[in-house]
């Protein structure tokens, strides 16, 4: 049974999808001059956490 | 006491009253105060006062409750038997079973400090959570998280702890170079910091509302149609008065419910 934490951690982790991947895409967008790579650091991020989500939370781990 | 209110009451500004008298909408300004005096350059303002008497209340009541406990509570006892239960059945419990119960005084003191500090909002004369300042949920938060990361060091080891947080489980080993950062991210920067903007921006959106529709009551009164919005006005102040009561008590129980969930995940990793 999932826990009542869970729901705020599913949160933090989109939430740190976003930001480090949106951050590097940034980083790389101000280096190559190509803007569109902050959001695309940012859907990016977003993919991966939802990945993450997946397999942390459905998957049997105990 | 800000300006906004002396302009309001003091000059007796209603509406449609003067020409030039506006709606004087509360601002950021409201959550910022002189001090009253300053020790070594630092200002002891309404926040601060809050807090410290806060602080005092907490202690008190507990102490006087347990100053003298009896197989059989009577009086203040009872009180803080049922504030200790309460927090232990519903917040504790849940998350961390009964070997979490030695982390109880730290919990119990947590969530009444916070709950209190919230409810000055609607105390008259007081009038203001001290936690929509964002400084007094981020300095409680940096205490969860030493606590929490503490906890996790010991019970973990220090090198077991940091790979158990960076490595999420489940996880096919090609994807985990992507996953480990944001794993890492999250756990570290990304729960604090959303630990404590949740309780801060709760308490100051809600002062915010009760000053609005208090405010517009107070502009609206006046003999003009104005008169049936000011009661329109104060009628949705008394509905979010009676939901700021729900808030007050519901961010304080989210606050240690998830400073409960974090100690449940460093005492051992979720893996």
């Amino acid at each position: 049974m999932p826990r009542e934490g869970t729901g705020w951690s599913i949160v933090s982790y989109i939430v740190g999808g976003m930001l480090l991947y949106g951050g590097i895409g940034w980083l790389v967008g101000r280096w190559t001059h190509i803007e569109a790579l902050t959001g695309v650091g940012i859907v990016l991020g977003i993919g991966l956490s939802l990945a993450l989500i997946i397999f942390r939370f459905t998957r049997p781990s105990r | 006491m800000s300006d906004l209110y002396a302009v309001t009451t003091a000059g007796g500004c209603h509406f449609q009253s003067h020409p030039s008298c506006g709606y004087p909408a509360p601002g950021i300004e409201e959550f910022y105060f002189k001090p009253a005096f300053r020790i070594a350059g630092f200002g002891f303002t309404k926040p601060i006062l809050i807090m410290l008497l806060s602080a005092v209340i907490v202690l008190f009541v507990f102490y006087m409750a347990f100053r003298k406990p009896k197989m059989v509570p009577r009086g203040i006892q009872n009180v803080g038997e049922l504030g200790i239960l309460a927090v232990r059945d519903q917040i504790l419990r849940p998350q961390l079973g009964s070997k979490g119960d030695r982390y109880l005084p730290f919990l119990v003191s947590l969530f009444f400090f916070i709950w209190l500090m919230n409810l000055w909002e609607l105390i008259p004369v007081a009038q203001f959570p001290a936690t929509s300042k964002f400084a007094f949920p981020l300095g409680l938060t940096l205490v969860v998280w030493v606590t929490y990361i503490f906890i996790g060091m010991k019970h973990q080891g220090p090198i077991g702890y940091f790979k158990n947080m960076a490595v999420p489980s489940g996880a096919p080993w090609w994807i985990l170079p992507l996953l480990s950062p944001i794993e890492l991210l999250s756990n570290i920067i990304v729960r604090p910091f959303t630990l404590s903007i949740r309780l801060f921006a709760n308490m100051l959106s809600g002062h915010l509302l009760l000053l609005v529709f208090s405010i517009a009551a107070w502009y609206l009164f006046s003999a003009t149609i104005g008169l049936l919005f000011a009661a329109v006005s104060f009628i949705v102040f008394l509905l979010v008065f009676v939901l700021e009561v729900l808030i007050t008590l519901l961010q304080a129980f989210i606050f240690t419910t998830l400073t409960a969930f974090y100690i449940s995940d460093a005492l051992e990793p979720t893996h």
